[in-house]
């Protein structure tokens, strides 16, 4: 059993790693500024205050990490059992279909209700959705990382489907989007700031998923499948079960994450729900390596470069293109330590 | 290494541009793109209109952001404009409707325009272009060039505007040939070269020899009609007539230049006020391109004399009895479907062969 | 009617089927070597942009498609050095590299939307190009198209009948393995994933110089993804890729056409076809994917390499 303090010395220079790691990547950023001309100083001042140096502006990093979150626990979870989920976004949309039929369907109920049955279909149908996949991948016949990319476009022509259709918000507006939600329907926000339920939604997943993986059987099986898959299915353990329960969770949450984007952020389904969180919560997991702290860190530094991203066409005048380099840049960076493992 | 870096930042922070803006601009004014601006399209024409503003009024200063997503993407963003000092927000997209309407409710001393919005608080003005018309008359002038009688139509999506706009088409081509025909083949995405091209494509198999076109950016259409010996119709971007040398008829764009002038000086001088301006013909911020030498010489007659007709008011697009294309009456005779309950248009008329949900 | 829908299906499956065939052999030939590269995208796009702007410059499309295949390759030796070099997580690292490129090459083409060019000629097969119904369906195309399919074949000769070919299996197999037999994995492996990015880049200048002949941010549309797809589709399989991307690009072409038809199907649902096609076969035709994944990918997604 290693001596506390080396797991402490170890954790200290991970994180010392960590930051070196960002300074260089913060120079180069500043470097390629500069070569177009910018001032690197006023644009990390910008970007500083904006994300971090007010309420306004942290309250919205959080409300950008809160899908990233749960999206990246959905590639996180079956990836613990080595599948891979890139089917978030399609995921996110299904959930997000399924809580908008409870939003427009079941009015006249009270918001506490309301809101749990969105919740609850919204986890039911990205989790179903990723079944499917599941069930795909356990009966042996397609690989769940083909099928899962295969149904995030049907999820998402789905969605195009009944917002253009059945689901058209009859105010007569005809621009493809569903009826607004009742008040009832909105999931609550904290003050006068847009961060809503979802966050806690994302947190507590994060601590959950912790737990349970740490401390549980359940956690123990999951850790053994993902140990020695052969081994673990001579003991005993019922490995197509886990695929189809762990594709379900993963989906589930993402289904989460649609749920609270539509009812807290959207007040309506529209075609452009999501600008590709699933993905980028794919990226986000396997940048962390799937542990749920690393995810909540991972998050939390995309939503400040994206938003970093916005000021930095605002306030240096930088096409967007420029910022999807420099942010590829900084990734880039980041993925390129010389760990070795991952 | 260490040093490099130094030394390279040292230089940023002196011969960068500090806050060595020149004088005050009188007015900042934010506008949020969906895409990009560089999309020869949409997009593009709001940046133009942008930049004519621009050099109409040196005094004032723009902050433009591209690839803003819907929803609360652009809420931050047209914040972070206003922190910035930004008093006149442009949200460039429909679909910035309500994040526009939310950010006008918390600053009410900003002055926000949004195109194609339905509705407004105290401190908004929502504008548009009815379009309509203008496709009424290139559908006249496209009925008058076809030869086949079939003009296929590549659209993005089945958005009310757009299938008014091929309703107006399908009945301008009808008025000037009863046997022409409008199909449409929807793409389900506003740009993707490829499948345009192969949409094209098909239609110009069935038969088509007039390709319009309804995209962020016409320019694939264009070219493979041209191709294939068939004539086009453009929309978003008047240049692209010099893809078809031959098969041109016409197009029309939005020209926002002046238009946004016109905001910009309202805002400074104190006179803005909230309306709802749904332009038309008679207005500079939609322009039909010129005839191309394909089209026949009695149709640029015609279509002059139905254009003073919609803008004295005289005649109407949607003039009824008008049935869709599944047998359904939708305008009863002796009246007309109002420009400006476009948003409720979901069907396509009798004429048209295309799905529109 | 109908002879004219066939006609126009079989040229829509081969035009859309093309570019999805050159970046389908793209990512084979690197996951042959070990390395899964999920930012095809962005190496299709620098391809793309790379290829036009060249076309404008010097009006030669052959010198675009030059330029095209040299971008698409270079581009790739950055996600090389990256994933080969330093190691880096190879799934993370290739979204990376799509987003780079969609910045790059959105960057490089900013001053050239709009702008004109000729693009590939069509080259009429003499002959075979008269053939009812299928000869202005299959030989009205241009050389790329043309090419691909014995690009495909000379990819599983390369793969299968040369000793290098043999190489790069074994070290997508077990690159541990190979190395104790004297070879260089690494070297292997950037040499790979150098000649995939060139046919990346072929891709994407498919979709700039032929089909859609002009330049537009992201008009490659998710189509690299669709490779990724369809690599796993065809079991990393050369010749089974050209029916995955004639399949594929044909029910892009098939829902296209029926709406061009009129038949009364909402467009959405139609537009599912392809990816419910590709579910379809692939669910029917199962058994032997589990045993075509070559070993070291494996490893790849269990992130111990």
């Amino acid at each position: 059993m290693a001596d506390a303090s080396v797991i402490r010395d170890a954790r200290l220079e991970t994180l010392g790693r960590f930051a070196g790691l960002l300074a260089i990547a913060l120079a180069l950023f500043a470097a390629v500024l500069v070569l177009f001309g910018r001032n690197p100083l006023r644009a990390y001042a910008d970007i500083f205050s904006s994300t971090l140096g007010s309420t306004y502006g942290f309250s919205e990093t959080l409300v950008k990490m809160s899908p990233l979150i749960l999206t990246a626990l959905a590639a996180a979870v079956p990836s613990r059992i080595w599948l891979i989920n890139v089917g978030g976004e399609g995921q996110l949309f299904v959930g997000a279909m399924c809580a908008t039929w409870a939003a427009i369907h079941l009015t006249g109920l009270p918001s506490f209700l309301l809101l749990t049955i969105m919740a609850a279909l919204g986890v039911l149908g990205g989790g179903l959705w990723a079944a499917i996949a599941g069930a795909l991948r356990a009966s042996g016949r397609v690989s769940e990382t083909i099928s899962t990319l295969l149904m995030n476009y049907i999820a998402i022509l789905l969605v195009n489907f009944v917002v253009f259709g059945p689901w058209k918000d009859p105010d007569g507006v005809n621009y493809p989007q569903t009826a607004e939600f009742s008040a009832a329907a909105i999931l609550p926000m904290l003050g006068g700031t847009r961060v809503h339920l979802g966050l806690v939604f994302a947190l507590v997943a994060a601590v959950g998923l912790a737990f349970l993986l740490a401390r549980t059987r359940w956690g123990l099986e999951v850790r053994a499948i993902g140990g020695n898959a052969e081994a673990a299915r001579r003991n005993g353990i019922p490995i197509e079960r886990y695929v189809l329960v762990m594709m379900f969770i993963g989906g589930g949450l993402a289904g989460l994450a649609g749920m609270a984007e539509v009812s807290a952020i959207q007040g309506r389904l529209r075609p452009s729900l999501s600008p590709g969180y699933g993905y980028s919560g794919f990226l986000i997991s396997w940048m962390a390596g799937g542990h749920p702290a690393g995810i909540v860190a991972a998050a939390f530094v995309l939503a400040v470069i994206t938003a970093g991203g916005d000021i930095l066409q605002m306030t240096q005048a930088l096409p967007g293109s420029v910022v999807n380099i420099l942010m590829a840049v900084v990734l880039f960076v980041v993925l390129g330590r010389q760990v070795g493992r991952r | 290494m260490t040093k490099l870096f130094v030394i390279l930042m040292s230089l940023a922070v002196s011969a960068g541009p500090w806050a060595a803006e020149a004088a005050d601009p009188k007015l900042k004014v934010g506008i949020l793109h969906l895409g990009s601006v560089t999309d020869g399209g949409y997009n593009q024409a709001h940046a133009e209109g942008i930049a004519v503003m621009k050099k109409n009024l040196p005094e004032v200063e723009v902050i433009q952001v591209e690839n803003v997503p819907e929803g609360a993407d652009a809420e931050r963003v047209m914040e972070n404009m206003i922190n910035r000092g930004a008093q006149m927000i442009i949200a460039a997209s429909f679909g910035y409707l309500e994040p526009t309407m939310r950010v006008a409710q918390k600053y009410p001393n900003v002055k926000f325009f949004h195109p194609g919005g339905y509705k407004r608080t105290p401190n908004m003005t929502t504008y548009w272009a009815s379009t309509p018309e203008a496709f009424y008359l290139m559908g006249m002038a496209a009925g008058k060039t076809t030869k086949t009688n079939k003009i296929g139509y590549v659209v993005a999506l089945p958005i009310s505007f757009f299938l008014a706009n091929i309703n107006a088409f399908e009945l301008g081509a009808r008025s000037v040939n009863p046997k022409a025909e409008t199909r449409v083949v929807f793409t389900g995405t506003f740009l993707d070269p490829g499948k345009e091209a192969t949409a094209a494509n098909a239609l110009l198999e069935q038969g088509c020899d007039v390709l319009g076109v309804i995209v962020d950016s016409p320019i694939t259409v264009v070219q493979t009609a041209e191709k294939r010996g068939a004539y086009s119709v453009g929309f978003h971007y008047i240049g692209v007539s010099k893809f078809a040398p031959k098969g041109w008829v016409t197009g029309v764009a939005f020209t926002w230049g002046n238009l946004y002038t016109r905001f910009a000086r309202e805002v400074m001088d104190g006179k803005f006020k909230s309306e709802d301006i749904l332009g038309g013909l008679a207005d500079d911020f939609l322009t039909l391109a010129p005839f191309g030498a394909a089209v026949p010489k009695d149709a640029a007659t015609l279509v002059e004399a139905k254009k003073q007709d919609f803008i004295a008011r005289k005649a109407h697009p949607f003039q009824g009895p008008l049935n869709d294309n599944r047998g359904a009456e939708r305008v009863k005779a002796g009246e007309t479907f109002p420009l400006t309950d476009l948003r409720k248009m979901d069907w396509l008329v009798e004429g048209v062969v295309g799905q529109p949900r | 009617m109908i002879t004219a829908a066939i006609r126009s299906l079989l040229s829509g499956a081969v035009m859309s089927g093309t570019p999805l065939l050159y970046a389908t052999l793209a990512e084979l030939l690197s996951e042959r070597a070990g390395v899964v590269n999920l930012g095809l995208e962005g190496v299709m796009l620098v391809g793309a942009v790379v290829g036009f702007v060249a076309t404008v410059h010097t009006g030669s499309a052959a010198v675009g498609l030059v330029a095209a295949g040299l971008a698409g390759g270079l581009f790739n030796l950055v996600f090389a050095f990256v994933v080969i070099g330093r190691r880096a997580n190879q799934l993370a690292a290739g979204l990376t590299l799509m987003f780079c490129g969609v910045g790059l090459s959105a960057l490089i083409g900013a001053r050239y939307v709009g702008s004109q060019i000729a693009g590939l000629p069509e080259l009429r097969v003499p002959i075979l190009a008269d053939l009812p119904i299928v000869g202005p369906a299959l030989f009205t195309h241009d050389a790329l198209a043309y090419a691909a399919g014995p690009v495909a074949v000379l990819v599983w000769w390369v793969l299968f009948r040369t000793r290098w070919g043999l190489v790069v299996r074994a070290v997508g197999e077990n690159p541990v393995a190979a190395f104790a037999a004297g070879k260089n994995p690494h070297a292997v492996q950037y040499q790979v994933l150098f000649l995939a990015g060139v046919l990346g880049g072929l891709a994407g200048a498919h979709l700039s110089l032929a089909v859609a002949r002009t330049w537009a941010e992201w008009m490659t549309a998710g189509r690299g993804f669709i490779a990724v797809a369809l690599v796993i589709f065809s079991r990393w399989h050369p010749l089974r890729a050209v029916a995955g991307a004639l399949l594929f690009g044909g029910a892009i072409s098939l829902q296209l056409q029926m709406q061009a038809l009129g038949v009364p199907l909402s467009p959405f649902l139609l537009d599912m076809l392809p990816y419910l096609l590709s579910l379809a076969v692939l669910a029917v035709s199962s058994g032997r994917a589990r045993h075509a994944v070559p070993g070291s990918l494996g490893r790849v997604f269990q992130g111990t390499q």
